[in-house]
């Protein structure tokens, strides 16, 4: 390796990204070359003095601004998009037309589920009646259990999704289901839950829901791929709890990056440094 | 940001504080001038705002703020550029009494930090910019390259180029500290 292609490499030398025989190269290159040995050591003073630059610090001023004019924008400035608009028109509508307490909604929806069944039957023609084979008692006994099960997760489901916050939703829908199912399907809608739910407390149950999974590759690429990603401080420790408890090295990049961004929250830094002292 | 884009406009308030630091330190590098920095990044909010709809949930909301940042520095070079603005001896940092000119002073240092804020700032400003967005900013190359138009590739060479450029800089001002004057 001649010296401009050791001198170009120096960088990915020192970050250890070059391919392993031209990292090999290199190292050889510079035991022998001292014009090169020189140029290397130039540049660790440079980076470590580079590094040392302290970090601008802005005034009170700034923040003080800003909320200044947070509080005084322009109405044309905060007008709402049209789309926004429009919800708000609806959701305005039907505030109006809607009962506004929670147990007078609830019986609205029964009223309207009931009605719509009962509309249901009247309109559909009944069908063509089935011939019921005979079947033997044993059969019987089984498909008898398997409706009480089918009508009492019904119930369940229904009551705790009519009364019940999006986190215990998510939590009943689980259990109803199957809390030891590791469905591909339902896994992946885990992860696009954990992905993309705006809601934090889903987020953090969808992953809550995913710990049982976590020896899985895919599951654990998912949660990574979704740290990078994720904007609440408090799903991101919680994520950063699950790869650590993954014992996965593979996380040591992403919690790596982590510790080094600067607009990622300074308690999430703290624990990807710890998860990263655990990996 | 969709939140911002939707209307609600205290969300501003939670971008503003997960943001304001590194975007502040960007513009504070670039300019070498805090307090035009923390004009300049009241504009980015003020642009965010004003140019919500455009904001697509595409990529980082990192690269969209970098984007906006690099076009009010843009503005600003460019005003300055127009509008001469007559510099103000008490910005700088050594003013001695007896009227001695301040950069005579602070060539005489040989104070490393010093010494590295000078070859920093004798960069031009697309090298200082690069630098500044690798290393203090902590972008990959593959999203400085989106930000700059350029591939990760090209922008991986400009930032070996940049830092080969200072280091030659930094050297030749410690050999020689009064050239931080020329």
């Amino acid at each position: 390796m001649n010296c401009h292609r050791t001198q170009d490499s120096f960088i990915d030398y020192q970050t250890g990204t070059l391919p392993p025989h031209e990292n090999l190269a290199v190292r050889a290159h510079l035991k022998t070359c001292l014009t090169c040995q020189r140029q290397w050591a130039d540049l660790q003073q440079t980076l470590l003095a580079l590094d040392k630059l302290p970090e601008p610090e802005p005034t009170p001023r700034l923040r003080a601004n800003f909320y200044a004019f947070l509080e005084e924008a322009p109405l044309e400035h905060v007008a709402p998009s049209p789309f926004a608009l429009a919800r708000s028109r609806i959701d305005s509508f039907f505030a109006a037309i809607l009962p506004s307490r929670p147990a007078l909604q609830f019986a609205l929806t029964i009223a309207l589920l009931i009605g719509g069944v009962a509309a249901g039957m009247r309109l559909i023609p009944p069908s063509a009646p089935t011939i019921i084979t005979r079947t033997d008692p044993a059969t019987q006994q089984e498909l008898a259990s398997l409706r009480a099960r089918v009508e009492s997760m019904d119930e369940l489901v229904t009551s705790r999704l009519l009364t019940q916050p999006a986190t215990n939703r998510l939590r009943s829908v689980l259990a109803a289901l199957n809390e030891n199912d590791s469905n591909d399907r339902t896994l992946a809608a885990l992860l696009n839950t954990l992905a993309f739910d705006p809601s934090v407390n889903v987020r953090l149950t969808a992953l809550e829901a995913l710990y049982a999974h976590v020896d899985r590759a895919p599951v654990r690429s998912g949660v990574m791929t979704a740290l990078a990603r994720e904007p609440s401080p408090l799903v991101q420790v919680a994520m950063i709890d699950f790869v650590v408890a993954s014992r996965d090295a593979q996380a040591s990049p992403t919690l790596t990056r982590l510790t080094r961004d600067p607009s990622i929250d300074a308690v999430v830094r703290q624990a990807a440094r710890r998860g990263l002292a655990q990996l | 940001m969709l939140a911002v884009r939707a209307g609600e406009l205290s969300r501003l308030g939670d971008l503003f504080e997960r943001h304001h630091r590194p975007l502040f330190g960007f513009l504070a590098r670039l300019t070498r001038e805090p307090e035009v920095a923390e004009d300049l990044v009241q504009i980015v909010f003020q642009r965010m705002l004003k140019y919500r709809h455009t904001y697509r949930d595409e990529g980082k909301f990192s690269a969209w703020i970098y984007h906006l940042a690099r076009r009010v520095a843009t503005d600003h070079f460019n005003r300055r550029k127009r509008i001469p603005t007559p510099t103000d001896p008490t910005t700088f940092a050594d003013v001695s009494d007896d009227g001695t000119p301040a950069a005579d002073e602070q060539a005489a240092k040989s104070d490393e930090l010093n010494l590295m804020q000078n070859a920093l700032a004798a960069l031009p400003s697309e090298k200082r910019e690069i630098l500044i967005l690798h290393r203090f900013q902590y972008l990959p190359h593959d999203e400085i390259g989106r930000l700059l138009n350029i591939s990760a590739g090209t922008a991986k060479t400009r930032v070996h180029r940049a830092l080969a450029a200072l280091r030659d800089c930094f050297f030749k001002l410690r050999r020689n500290p009064s050239a931080a004057t020329s």
